[in-house]
């Protein structure tokens, strides 16, 4: 069964076929039962008057026969009561009557007991139709006291003539009985006394012939019922006398039956549908005038309709046999006129399977299949053009691909990628994460350490993709370029803002979180252009106050201002960009300030402000959040940790003159100071030369030619390391801002300066320049190793 | 700090003792100025008894060397002790000049 729906569904000219012919099995369907109900109701109609007719003939040819043996009898009657004495008339008249109607039975003229002197008690002159010859006796006897007989009493007493009820004739002479019905009356004498009786009877198996000659159909029969039900007339001779009409119903009660017999017997004419012996029968009744008999003609419904049934039948057999080979021929055409649209799917599979030159069959037809064909050889054209097209684009794309992969590795690399954590560093920690939302962003973040400074920053530039990472890219180097040479944020973001805002003909912009942390310290000095103010993360969750900038890139004349905090030891600083707070997840909810802060509290309590633990909670927490939606934005964080160094355990100093002559006693300081610290000569006189160059450098540079000044140099040591700090109330001067010498270049093109700064750098392990107070604080630092 | 040249096998020779930090490299530039002067032959300068020296020290350095490949010559140091040699090393002048 699966087989052939399928086998359906794959077929078109089968599907198509299949309902044309359904469609028009419904129409036959629909007409022919309408024409098979109108057809039955005619036959049907038309078997009720024809049976009603036959019926009726019937029971008038029955009524014939009834009225003739009536009017024999009458006649009969004259003549017996004319010559009732002379008892040799009576055989004569009996015979008479007989020949005179050969379809009576018998004939008997009796008389009453000793009419006939001669003839003793007995006197009955009996004819009967014996073969072709009439028999005529003389009955009664001893054995046959014909006067007690029914035939015999039911008119005399009645007193008018009378059909007595069936009953057995028995024949003497030929031992042989017949069933009969006796149509009785008296005759009398002059005087109107009874002398006799003249019965003339008639045989029911005769009578039941006779009505049964006559049928409308081959199967139907008569039946015919006297007043208490009893069969006169019936197919089955036994039944006759011997059973009612109602017999059959004490066994298996039948009340169509009951109804009919009562019908019957009460005289009624009709017309009943009913099941006699598990058979659908029409029953048509009607009662015999006079006799109390009601006859009724019972023809199976089968016989009715055999006609129309075969008919019905034929004409089921040739629709059918019609449609099955309709639906053949349809199959057949349906097939033949599709099959260009085969062809036509398997040059589509060619051309699919990648052979798109594939000639394709011209059917010569200009109906839709040939329109199909047209349009296809078309669509095959434009698919050849197209794929080319789409070769190129495809080329195109692999190779914007290619190119934004390694766009996205530039831009990871300008970040930096080693973070100093506790082991590289005792004052401060750092991490920060960047995840663009496309291959390439507009997010950055930059860190590094200059001096006993750490700069840094954070940023979003305006819009996402290609722009946006070039536009992050020159912020990006722009802030190094300008921190190389400033130290203070506000004069940092101003300088960018000014060298951005002059190129910036897309009009983009960039908020900007410019951060430089003096370790020493934990003096944070900061300006915010636009950007999320960060966290505070100490003992509470605070954000950093932060005024309100504009962000980098708009206007070229905007002046920045500067923000300062002291960071307690053990603070940590969370830096973000709005991909963190906004991002969302599917149901377009963001993340939220509230939920930063939930990850800050818990990171808090779970002792966990440690810059990476932070990120990492912070990103499992978005993670979490955002589920399977997709990135809307760049997200950025950055955290820093700082902590407080400890206090020194001596401190020295000593202060000069504004004369380089003074560098004796500075270097007979230092090498006192190297010497209690514990340090090598090597060491010793590495420091010697950075202190010496650092001194100079502020007495050639910080005092205008000729002018007096003190220089105050201080050595404070603890376990760790040996700081010296150069202090002057000359002009500003940040030596920490010279660009560095190249150490590798010939003679000839070395320049006369700049060494010192070098030599400071490298002999040191830090130099940090500050202006606190209008004085200049220039502070190296050496460690000591354990 | 003190300095004295000499001429040994047709090489002038300046002998340097005791540091030359900034405060010594303004007379050490005035002695030492007859080195720019030199046509012809190689200068040898003995570090051998130097004990320190600063950027003033090696400015004062930088300028006899450029001033004597002008000229064509060769500057040669000598006996230069280990903590000396750290600045050398440090500011790249191991480069460009030539040891003995």
């Amino acid at each position: 069964m699966k087989e052939i729906i399928i086998y359906i569904r794959r077929k078109l000219s089968v599907r198509l076929s299949l309902w044309v012919v359904l469609f028009a099995a419904l129409n036959f369907n629909v007409a022919l039962g309408f024409l098979f109900y109108q057809s039955r109701e005619t036959v049907r109609l038309e078997a009720i008057s024809h049976a009603t007719h036959i019926l009726d003939n019937t029971i008038l040819r029955v009524e014939n026969i009834l009225n003739r043996i009536e009017v024999a009898s009458n006649n009969a009657k004259w003549f017996i009561q004319r010559h009732s004495d002379q008892p040799d008339s009576m055989m004569v008249y009996s015979r008479i009557m007989l020949l005179n109607n050969p379809d009576f039975c018998n004939c008997s003229i009796a008389f009453e007991p000793y009419h006939f002197k001669d003839y003793g008690r007995y006197f009955s002159a009996y004819s009967k139709h014996v073969g072709d010859s009439i028999r005529t006796v003389h009955g009664g006897s001893d054995h046959y006291q014909y006067f007690y007989m029914d035939w015999y009493l039911m008119s005399k007493l009645l007193g008018h003539p009378c059909w007595t009820e069936p009953y057995m004739d028995y024949d003497v002479p030929t031992n042989s009985n017949e069933m009969v019905t006796s149509y009785c009356q008296t005759f009398t004498d002059k005087q109107g006394k009874v002398i006799g009786v003249i019965s003339t009877s008639l045989s029911l198996s005769w009578l039941s012939q006779t009505i049964s000659a006559t049928k409308p159909y081959p199967n139907s029969y008569s039946i015919m019922i006297g007043r208490g039900g009893t069969y006169f007339v019936h197919p089955d001779t036994t039944k006759i006398t011997r059973e009612t009409i109602f017999t059959q119903t004490i066994e298996t009660p039948d009340t169509a039956l009951t109804s009919l017999g009562y019908a019957m017997q009460h005289g009624e004419e009709g017309m009943k549908q009913m099941n006699i012996n598990g058979e659908e029968c029409y029953v048509f009744y009607k009662p015999i005038r006079n006799t109390g008999c009601s006859m009724a003609i019972i023809c199976p419904e089968n016989d009715i309709f055999r006609g129309f049934d075969r008919l019905r039948r034929t004409i089921i057999i040739i629709v059918t046999v019609g449609l099955l080979l309709m639906l053949f021929f349809f199959i057949r055409i349906i097939t033949r006129e599709l099959r260009p649209l085969g062809q036509l799917a398997d040059e589509a599979e060619t051309i699919a399977s990648g052979h798109f030159d594939e000639e394709l069959p011209d059917f010569q037809r200009i109906d839709e299949i040939g329109q199909l064909s047209h349009s296809f050889r078309n669509m095959q054209q434009s698919l050849v053009k197209h794929i080319e097209e789409l070769k190129d684009t495809t080329a195109q794309k692999a190779s914007i691909e290619s190119d934004l992969r390694i766009a996205s590795n530039i831009q990871m690399g300008m970040l930096p990628e080693i973070f100093p954590t506790k082991a590289d560093r005792d004052d401060v920690q750092l991490y920060a994460t960047l995840a663009p939302a496309k291959e390439v962003g507009g997010d950055l973040f930059d860190f590094y350490f200059r001096d006993e400074k750490l700069f840094f920053c954070i940023g979003d530039v305006s819009g996402k993709g290609v722009p946006a990472s070039l536009f992050m890219a020159v912020t990006r180097s722009t802030f190094r370029t300008v921190s190389a040479q400033e130290s203070k944020p506000d004069r940092i973001v101003t300088t960018m803002n000014k060298t951005i805002a002059d190129m910036n003909k897309t009009h983009m912009f960039v908020t900007l979180f410019v951060g430089v942390l003096d370790l020493p310290t934990g003096r944070l000095y900061y300006c915010n252009a636009g950007h999320n103010a960060p966290l505070l993360v100490s003992a509470d969750i605070k954000e950093l106050p932060c005024d309100s900038n504009i962000a980098v890139g708009f206007r070229k004349k905007w002046k920045y201002s500067l923000q300062e905090a002291q960071l307690s030891t053990g603070t940590t600083l969370f830096l973000y960009t709005d991909g963190l707070n906004e991002a969302m997840n599917a149901d377009k909810e963001q993340f939220e300030m509230e939920r930063i802060n939930e990850v800050a509290v818990r990171a808090l309590a779970n002792q966990q402000q440690e810059p990476h633990e932070l990120i990492n909670q912070m990103i499992k927490a978005v993670h979490q959040f955002v589920g399977d939606a997709e990135q809307s934005d760049d997200m950025t964080m950055m955290a820093i940790q700082y902590i407080w160094q400890q206090t020194d355990l001596q401190t020295q100093s000593i202060v000069l003159p504004n004369n380089t002559q003074e560098v004796t006693r500075l270097n007979a300081f230092v090498e006192e100071v190297c010497k209690t610290v514990g340090f090598d000569e090597m060491v010793t006189m590495q420091i010697k030369v950075a202190v010496e160059e650092a001194v100079v450098n502020v007495m050639k540079y910080a005092y205008p030619q000729g002018k007096p000044g003190n220089v105050r140099i201080e050595a404070a040591h603890n376990d760790q390391r040996l700081k010296f700090t150069i202090i002057d109330s000359g002009k500003p001067f940040d030596p920490t801002i010279q660009s560095e010498v190249d150490t590798t270049l010939p003679a000839k093109k070395r320049s006369l300066g700049g060494l010192g700064i070098h030599i400071m750098r490298q002999n040191m392990d830090s130099i940090n320049y500050e202006r606190t107070d209008n004085l200049n604080v220039l502070t190296l630092r050496k460690k000591i190793k354990q | 700090m003190k300095i004295r040249i000499e001429e040994i096998d047709g090489n002038v020779v300046a002998f340097l003792e005791g540091s030359l930090d900034t405060a010594a490299a303004p007379e050490a530039e005035k002695v030492m100025d007859p080195l720019n002067n030199v046509e012809g032959k190689d200068i040898i300068i003995d570090c051998t008894d130097l004990e320190y020296i600063s950027s003033a020290g090696l400015r004062i350095f930088l300028g006899i060397l450029q001033n004597a490949e002008d000229r064509g010559g060769h500057v040669y140091i000598k006996g230069l002790n280990e903590k000396v040699f750290a600045t050398f090393t440090l500011t790249g002048f191991n480069n460009i000049f030539e040891f003995m």
